[in-house]
Parts: structure tokens; C-alpha cells; sequence
């Protein structure tokens, strides 16, 4: 299978001089088309510092990220930024939406262009996963006037505007109860099975059991992984279980 | 605790901490030097005017005086306490020779004079009473200040040789303003040159304290006593004139002290409501482990109490030595200030620094008010104010089909957060209009239309004709008509006859009033109210004489006229300066009345040579005084014209500097504001250009909308500010001549460029914002 996402020697050092820490220390990672991969760590292991590092959204100090065959550090800023928005979809643990912006506006945003693209189209397109997704109905709604679940739901419709070819998730069930939770789980699973790749950050083994692989992360490096692929697809406490495991065989 | 709190505050935030410093400290700088400078003034202006032992009534008068009847008026009127008489020896400027110059192109009236006896003194240098000795003379300082002379030149009039000894400081004709002008020789010297001249006599009094000086006024014109001079001078108006240059400078200052004041408010209540907005969380928190509101605030008063307290004292420093500029126009006009004054100028320089303090932290105390708004639940929960967005629900991305997204979301951040943006559109529409009402009055004051508002037709040279030039001053000024009716350089010209007339007052004395007839409409002056008299029954005054005699539009004057009453109506009422401000204008005909004076304003053709032609007249009509009209204005008014104009520069100056530094401030502090959105839209794929193009679309929203409102409350609210200031030359209602070239494009480019450049500095954050480290903040 070809690779979507290819990290080699990863190294990410934050601050200068005595206060300086490595978050990634020779981290290398692949991630194949269609695939759908966790990774877990306690607090400060390094989870979400990968994830930015692969998606493009932070410089790494050293090594190399690969998007397909294109080098991403070697990307000019627009570059990278076009990258972003046609080729990648985000979800973060808190909803990032803008204040100023009603629910429908902020889930066309990265798709609305320059040039005067055609919004109705657009809009129907953001209507068609608003359905999917369960919240249509709560287009012209203010993000304050929808409750957590919906806010992640309708983040998930604005990752998927420009139809990308992998979608990065930090936490994006950390704010929401285990109902909802389940539920934003089941719709990354229906992403990921239409073909498109999800790279997920989590530290709750029940979500990361939904992943076809998952990584474990530790002082800034991956110090263990899992397949879960082989384990039958229906049993979600056997593979809580797997996980549990492994997660007390490495140590965190 | 507090040092700590402050050091740290004022380490995170250099910028909008420096800023706000140099705000107050230019608030309190002005402040102080204005204040002091008031003090420095009135005590220079009371100090010549005591050395010099000031007159208090004078009255000017051609011809012989009877000493007798005089002194009878004196010994009669309890409220005369000395009197004198004093000679004024009219002498035509050409006829002043200095080296190979002469002073024909003055239009002051110069007379010479010898020292006085009892009262009025010319007072040197040093503010101590001249004695001319022979072969010296003393010059006006006016004369020093415009470079006509200066210490050691010759001087010859009709071959008799002085040397400049001196400069002379005179309480009564010091100042530009006033048309005459006083030198000072031996009394040896003055007889050996009193042939060359026209005598005229300054009948002069010192009264008691409290005395109505309008009564005295009265009471010597129906005295019968000499009076065919311009009307009488009081020791009211001596103070005025005297104080009244460096008085509109002062005035100049505390209006500029207004706006920066108002500038510095609204920075300090931007960064604190920005500052409040971040530590939002730790009030609450503070709030809820029991810290009463009042401590809190005090945390926060802590900071703003030693910024402005430094800025303060430093303000206040500064002013001193920055005074002393200012000060030297008054040094030399009126004689250094006692150190008495000079004390109390600092300690009046210094209680106008401390109310900046004190306004300062009782504003910043007012807006930490907010603070009891604060719900401590909410705060610890949300982390920051839970703000209310509902506004433009109808300008929707979703069905925008005009502009691009960047622009778009610029435009869609106003319309939902307009009360952020208010702060910089105020600071916009202050700047247009501080840039444009300076140039206004510059524009109005220097425009050939602005003396039609103070009582003078535009024209391009006038005839006079005085009692003291000419035995019958109607034959003459017939005469000279005549000349002009044939001569091929003149356009148009008319004559305007003036004369003393008695006037009925309502409890049935009589006042002298003096009244111009002629026909005004060729020269037509710009009225106050109502109009130029149209009928023989119809008279227009100035507005002096309509104060003093409480009379408007409508009311009825009653004037002896061939020996018997003449009933007008006033038609109109216009700001006058010239004749000492009390003139009237009717158009009746008769041949009674004192004569005072004949003005022939003349147009030329246009191409003329305007120049020529008024040296031409000079030598053609001897009797008569001929001013060219804008040497006149630009000797009269230059000082005051080149003032304002060196204001409207500082004023431009000020503007730049404000617009930038605000807008820099301003946009840094919402670019730190917004930082989690930018995150958010870089996340997404937004490029630092096209987040930056959003912040230009606010700016140049802002930007128009500032411009536009500025200069349209410039072209209006403006002119009652130029009202305020311009009526300190005599003019009470004037409309604002602009030059639109200025206003409507220099003005505007210039704050747009300088926002332009100011926002592109003010974003430059956005480009290193990282995404990861601001995204998770919610």
C-alpha cells in the first residue's frame, strides 16, 4: 500500500539552552492510504506534538515528513497552507469554530474561495454532510446556541468541506460524554471506510479501539504498537481489553 | 506584591505601557506649560502695564487743546486721578529714513513723541523709564522684531541725524494690532523735527480704581472736550491687546491638550478592557476565594498610578525648559516676570500636571468598574467573558457572492464587534479633523474674503483722508474721487464719508456714535446678522456698538441729524476691527455731523500693477494716506497668519504620529486578541496573507468611515472651534473657506497612508503565530 503520511527521524525540541526539552526524539512513522491510526500516551508523551509535526502545522528541528511524495518542510508557507485546506481535514478536542461566523458558515469556510466560487453549491454540499452527520436543521444556529456534541459534529462536516485525504483528530471526543463520544466514533469509522485515512490522538483506550492500528507514545518516542485489524471488527470490549493490555505491558 | 505585579504587567506589554506614557506625558507636558505660561503672561502683561504706569482712558485729538477747560473736567470728575496731554508727531514712513531703507511700506501710523512726566512712560529694555539724550532715538520693538532696525543705525528725518539707542516697550501701542506706533527722542530733538510733521495730541487720564470707564467716556464726550481722533481707548482693551498674541497660542495649546487627552483615555480604556478580557479567569478566581473588588481594582490602579505618576512628573519637568521659548516673545514685548510670577508659574505648571494624575486614575477607576460584573462561576468555567454575537445575522458567507473570503470575514468582524472598532474610528475621526480645522482657520484667515468679516470690503488700496492731513477733508476727498473717475487703472472705487453724530439714548442723554455713509454695497463687508442698509431711514452697526447700546435687528437709533431727529432702524450687525471696533453704516446725506474721516476704496483693473500705481498715489494725492490693501492685512494680521500656519504644520505633524502610533497599537493588541481565530484559520489552511488582508479590510473600513465622518465634523463642528479662535481677532461669525484640494485629498491620502503602513507593521505578528500553540485555548 503507498503511503499517505511517511515521518522519518522526527526530532521537535522545544525552548532554548537549559530549559530546552525534546518532545520527539527520532520518531519515524508510516501511515498507508485508507488506514486508520491511533495514537496513545499519557500526558506529555509527545501525542499531539506528532500530530501537528505530520499534519504541517508546527516546523519539526529535524528529519522529515513526507504528505505523498512532497516534503513538507521544503513547502513555502502558502504551500503548506494550500496543503492544509484541500488535502487534510482537522478536528480538535475543543470546537474551533469562529465567534462571528453562524453554524453553516463556519463549516463552508476553508472551502469558500477567492474568487467568487459557487456558494449555493457549496452550501448543499455543507447541507448533505450536515444530514449525514445528524445535525442539519442547525444551520443558521450561532456556535453558542448548539450544545458540545453538535459543535464537534458540525467541526467534523468543516473538516470534510474539501473532501480531504486524511483527517487528523486531537482528542476530538475530550470534551464530550461517553454517548456522544460513541457516536463521533461510529462517524470516523464511516469516514474512514469511504477511503478516507484519520490520523487520531487520544489517551482513552475505548475510543483508540475503533483504529485499525495504534501507536503507543512514551517520553517522545513510540515505543510500542498494535494491530488491531485482526482482531473480528464487532467486538469492541475484546478489543478495549487489547488495548488496556498492551497499554499496561509498555507502561503507561 | 504590587512591584512584582507591575514589573511583570509592564515587561509583557512595552509597547502599549510606552505608548500610554508618552500620552500622559504629553497631556501633562502641555497641560503644565499652558498653565504656567497663562500665569507668565497675565504677570508680564500687569507688570508693564504698572512699570509703564499705564493710562486708562485715552482719546486722540487734532488740533489745539484747551488746557483750561481740561483741567476744569478733571477738577470736576471725582474719578480722575492725574491727566496729561502728550504730543504725537504724525511723520509719513517714507520721510524715516534708516541707512538706505525707509519705512514707507509700513502701515502703521508713526508718530513721534518725548518722554512722559507724569504717567504712560516708554520703558526700555529693562522695563526702566528712557531719557533720550540728544541725536538718540528709540525705536517700537515692533520695528525690532520686523528687522527694520536694529541697535546703531542712522537715522535721518528731513536731515536731522539720530542714532537707534534703543528699543521701546509701550503699554499702549505695543502690539501688531494696534495701528500706531510711538518713537521716542530728546525733547530738543523733538523741536528741531516738529515742522515735518502733523501734531496730534494724546489727551491722557488715570482714574480711580473701579471706575466704569464707559461712564468716564460719557461723561468727556458730553464734556465737549477734543475728540476728532479714532474713538477713545480703555485700559481694558490696552490688557487685551496686550495679552492677546500669546494668548491665542496658549489657547492653540489647551486645545491640543483636549484631544490628547482624549486620546490617551482611549487607549487606556482599550489595553485595560483587553487586559481584563485575558486575566479574566484569575479575577474570577481572585473573586472567588473572597478578594473584595476594591483590592482587585487596586492591582490594577497600582500600575496605572506610577505610569501616570511618572509621566506625570516628568510632563512637568519637561514644560519648564520648554517654556522658555514661548516665553521669549513675552520677554520681549513685556520685560522679564518677577520671580514672584515665576514661582507661581511652576507651582501652576505643576497643579495642572497633577490633575492630569489625578483625572487619569479616577478615568481608570472608573472603567475598572466592569469589574463587578465579573461572575466568579463563569469565570473560572469559561475563562473569558461569554460575549453575545448576534448582530449581522444577515451578512452570511453562505450567501456572499461579491466579495472574497478574506475581505468577506474583515467585513463580517466589524459588523459583529462594532464597539471594539469604535475606538479606532474616534482616534480616526479626531485625527482628520486636527488635520483639516488647523488648515481651515489657516485657509479662512489668509483668504482675501476674511477681512469682509471684520468690517472691511475687499478692495485693492484705500485713500484716507484725516482732519489731520487736510483742512476740508470733503473737498479733498472730492477731489481725489474726481482724479480717480479718470484715471484708466481704476475699476471701480466709491467714498465713504465718516462722521460724529449725536445719538438719543433711551433715558434722553446723548452719545456720540460715528457713522460711515456712503454707498457700502461697492464694497460689501460680510454681516453678523441681518443687512446692508438699503434705505436713507436704515443704519447696520458693529457688534461693539450693538453690545453697548443693547440694540439688535429691528430697534430704532435715533441720531441728530441737521439739528433735528433721525429715526433709523438697524438693518444689521457685522464684526468690526477697524476704528476700535464702534462704526456704523448708513446711507443718508447730510452735511452736518464732525467730520472724522474720508476712505476712498479702490479696485484696479485686473493686470494693474497694484504696486506702481499706490506708489503713484502717494505722490499724487499728499493729503491722503494710501495703504495697499495687502501689505495692510499681511502687517496687520502676518504675525498671527504665520502662528496659525506654524500650527496647522505642528497639527499635521501630531496627526501622523497619532494616527500610526495608535494604529500599530491597536492592531497589535487585536491581532493578540484574535490569536486563537488566526489559529484556527491557519489550521484550516488560511495563508498569513490572506489573514492579513482581513486585518487591511478592517483598517480601511475603519479608515473611510473615520475619514469621512472627520472631515465632514471638521467642515462643520470645526467651524465653531475656528469660531472660538478666529473671534479672538474680532471677527464673530465667519464661514470656513476650505481648500479642498487639502481637505477632500492631501488630508485623507495622508491618514490613509499612514494607517495603511501602520497596519501592515501592526500584523506583522501574524505571520510567526504557530498554529500549535494557541490552538488549544479556548
Amino acid at each position: 500500500m503507498e503511503n499517505i503520511v511517511t515521518g522519518k527521524n522526527i526530532i521537535k525540541i522545544f525552548g532554548k539552552g537549559v530549559e530546552q526539552a525534546k518532545a520527539l526524539d527520532m520518531v519515524n512513522v508510516e501511515i498507508t492510504k485508507g488506514e486508520f491510526v491511533a495514537v496513545m500516551g499519557p500526558s506529555g508523551s509527545g501525542k499531539s506534538t506528532l500530530l501537528f509535526a505530520l499534519s504541517g502545522m508546527d516546523n519539526i528541528s529535524d528529519g522529515s515528513v513526507k504528505f505523498g511524495d512532497t516534503e513538507l518542510s521544503k513547502l513555502r508557507e502558502n504551500e503548506l497552507a494550500d496543503v492544509r485546506r484541500t488535502k487534510m481535514g482537522f478536528i480538535f478536542q475543543q470546537p474551533t469554530m469562529l465567534k462571528n461566523l453562524n453554524l453553516l458558515d463556519n463549516i463552508i469556510l476553508p472551502a469558500v474561495g477567492d474568487g467568487k466560487k459557487d456558494t449555493v453549491s457549496l452550501g448543499q454540499r455543507a447541507k448533505a454532510l450536515m444530514r449525514k452527520t445528524g445535525i442539519d436543521g442547525l444551520e443558521k444556529r450561532d456556535i453558542t446556541e448548539v450544545s458540545g456534541g453538535q459543535l464537534q459534529r458540525a467541526g467534523i462536516c468543516r473538516a470534510l468541506i474539501n473532501s480531504p485525504e486524511i483527517l487528523f483528530a486531537d482528542e476530538p471526543t475530550g470534551a464530550l460524554n461517553s454517548k456522544s463520544a460513541e457516536e463521533i466514533m461510529g462517524l470516523l469509522v464511516g469516514i474512514n471506510r469511504e477511503g478516507t485515512s484519520i490520523l487520531l490522538v487520544t489517551h482513552d483506550a475505548k475510543i483508540a479501539a475503533h483504529a485499525d492500528r495504534i501507536l503507543f507514545t512514551k517520553d517522545g518516542n513510540i515505543v510500542s504498537e498494535l494491530l488491531l485489524q485482526k482482531f473480528n471488527g464487532k467486538d469492541m470490549e475484546a478489543k478495549t481489553e487489547k488495548v488496556l493490555a498492551q497499554m499496561a505491558a509498555v507502561g503507561i | 506584591m504590587y512591584s512584582n505585579f507591575i514589573k511583570n504587567d509592564i515587561r509583557k506589554s512595552k509597547l502599549i505601557t510606552a505608548t500610554i506614557t508618552a500620552f500622559i506625558l504629553i497631556a501633562a507636558m502641555l497641560t503644565a506649560l499652558a498653565a504656567s505660561l497663562t500665569v507668565n503672561l497675565s504677570g508680564a502683561v500687569d507688570n508693564i502695564l504698572l512699570s509703564a504706569k499705564a493710562i486708562h482712558f485715552i482719546q486722540m485729538h487734532t488740533g489745539d487743546v484747551d488746557m483750561e477747560q481740561l483741567r476744569n473736567f478733571a477738577a470736576d470728575q471725582e474719578s480722575v486721578e492725574d491727566y496729561q496731554v502728550l504730543p504725537f508727531l504724525n511723520i509719513d514712513g517714507a520721510e524715516i529714513v534708516i541707512g538706505d531703507n525707509s519705512l514707507a511700506d509700513s502701515v502703521q501710523d508713526n508718530g513721534f513723541s518725548i518722554q512722559s512726566e507724569k504717567f504712560d512712560f516708554l520703558l526700555g529694555l529693562d522695563n526702566k523709564i528712557i531719557s533720550p539724550s540728544n541725536g538718540e532715538i528709540y525705536f517700537p520693538i515692533y520695528y525690532m522684531q520686523e528687522g527694520n532696525a536694529k541697535l546703531g543705525d542712522k537715522v535721518t528725518i528731513h536731515g536731522v541725524d539720530f542714532t537707534v539707542a534703543g528699543f521701546l516697550r509701550d503699554s499702549t501701542m505695543n502690539a501688531a494690532l494696534v495701528s500706531s506706533k510711538r518713537f521716542l527722542v530728546s525733547e530738543a530733538d523733538f523741536e528741531r523735527i516738529l515742522e515735518f510733521g502733523q501734531l496730534e495730541q494724546l489727551i491722557e487720564f488715570r482714574l480711580c480704581d473701579g471706575v466704569s470707564y464707559a461712564d468716564f467716556e460719557t461723561a468727556y464726550l458730553d464734556a465737549g472736550l477734543p475728540a476728532n481722533g479714532p474713538p477713545a481707548i480703555t485700559y481694558a482693551q490696552i490688557r487685551l491687546v496686550n495679552g492677546l498674541t500669546d494668548g491665542i497660542m496658549i489657547g492653540v495649546l489647551a486645545l491640543i491638550v483636549i484631544l490628547v487627552i482624549i486620546v490617551a483615555f482611549l487607549c487606556i480604556r482599550f489595553t485595560l478592557l483587553a487586559k481584563i478580557e485575558e486575566d479574566y479567569r484569575e479575577i474570577g478566581v481572585l473573586k472567588a476565594v473572597g478578594m473584595r473588588v476594591s483590592s482587585i481594582k487596586k492591582l490594577y490602579l497600582a500600575k496605572y498610578s506610577v505610569i501616570a505618576g511618572i509621566a506625570c512628573m516628568l510632563g512637568f519637568l519637561l514644560s519648564v525648559p520648554l517654556s522658555e521659548p514661548f516665553k521669549q516673545n513675552i520677554r520681549l514685548y513685556m520685560g522679564e516676570s518677577d520671580r514672584q510670577t515665576f514661582l507661581l508659574g511652576l507651582l501652576c505648571g505643576f497643579v495642572g500636571a497633577a490633575a492630569i494624575y489625578g483625572v487619569v486614575l479616577m478615568y481608570v477607576n472608573g472603567v475598572l468598574r466592569r469589574f463587578r460584573k465579573i461572575s466568579a462561576a463563569q469565570a473560572v468555567r469559561f475563562g473569558s467573558p461569554r460575549e453575545k454575537s448576534k448582530s449581522a445575522r444577515g451578512f452570511l458567507l453562505s450567501n456572499n457572492r461579491i466579495f472574497p473570503r478574506n475581505v468577506f470575514l474583515g467585513i463580517k468582524d466589524i459588523l459583529t464587534r462594532k464597539k471594539l472598532y469604535v475606538t479606532m474610528l474616534t482616534v480616526l475621526i479626531i485625527s482628520s479633523f486636527i488635520m483639516v480645522v488647523p488648515q481651515n482657520i489657516y485657509n479662512t484667515i489668509s483668504a482675501k474674503s476674511f477681512i469682509t468679516y471684520m468690517g472691511m470690503g475687499i478692495c485693492d488700496a484705500t485713500l484716507y483722508i484725516k482732519p489731520t492731513q487736510a483742512e476740508d477733508v470733503t473737498q479733498k476727498g472730492t477731489e481725489a474721487a474726481n482724479s480717480l473717475a479718470t484715471d484708466e487703472n481704476v475699476e471701480k472705487y466709491t467714498m465713504i464719508t465718516t462722521k460724529m453724530f449725536d445719538m438719543k439714548v433711551d433715558d434722553g442723554s446723548t452719545q456720540k456714535l460715528r457713522v460711515s455713509l456712503g454707498d457700502h454695497t461697492a464694497y460689501p463687508i460680510t454681516y453678523t446678522q441681518g443687512t446692508v442698509p438699503q434705505t436713507a431711514s436704515e443704519i447696520a452697526i458693529s457688534t461693539l456698538y450693538a453690545d453697548d447700546l443693547a440694540k439688535t435687528i429691528g430697534d430704532e437709533i435715533v441720531l441728530t441729524v441737521d439739528g433735528a431727529d433721525k429715526r433709523l432702524t438697524v438693518s444689521g450687525v457685522y464684526s468690526d476691527i477697524t476704528s476700535g471696533g464702534r462704526t456704523a453704516q448708513a446711507i443718508f446725506e447730510t452735511s452736518s455731523g464732525d467730520m472724522l474721516s474720508v476712505g476712498i476704496p479702490i479696485t484696479f483693473r485686473t493686470g494693474a500693477d497694484s504696486e506702481a500705481i499706490i506708489a503713484q498715489y502717494k505722490g499724487q494725492f499728499p493729503f491722503a494716506k494710501v495703504y495697499g490693501v495687502e501689505e495692510n492685512i499681511s502687517q496687520m494680521f502676518g504675525p498671527m497668519i504665520s502662528s496659525v500656519k506654524m500650527a496647522s504644520y505642528a497639527a499635521i505633524g501630531v496627526t501622523v504620529l497619532l494616527t500610526v502610533l495608535v494604529t500599530v497599537l491597536f492592531m497589535k493588541m487585536l491581532v493578540a486578541k484574535d490569536r486563537y481565530s488566526i489559529a484556527i484559520l491557519k489550521s484550516m489552511g488560511f495563508t498569513s496573507e490572506g489573514i492579513r488582508r482581513q486585518y487591511l479590510t478592517r483598517s480601511v473600513i475603519v479608515l473611510a468611515l473615520g475619514v469621512i465622518i472627520g472631515t465632514i465634523m471638521a467642515n462643520t463642528l470645526g467651524e465653531y472651534v475656528g469660531v472660538a479662535i478666529v473671534s479672538a481677532f474680532g471677527a464673530t461669525a465667519f464661514n470656513f473657506v476650505v481648500n479642498p484640494f487639502f481637505a477632500y485629498m492631501v488630508s485623507p491620502l495622508l491618514i490613509a497612508t499612514c494607517v495603511y503602513i501602520a497596519t501592515l507593521l501592526g500584523v506583522s505578528d501574524i505571520r510567526p503565530l504557530k498554529i500549535s500553540e494557541h490552538i488549544k485555548e479556548a
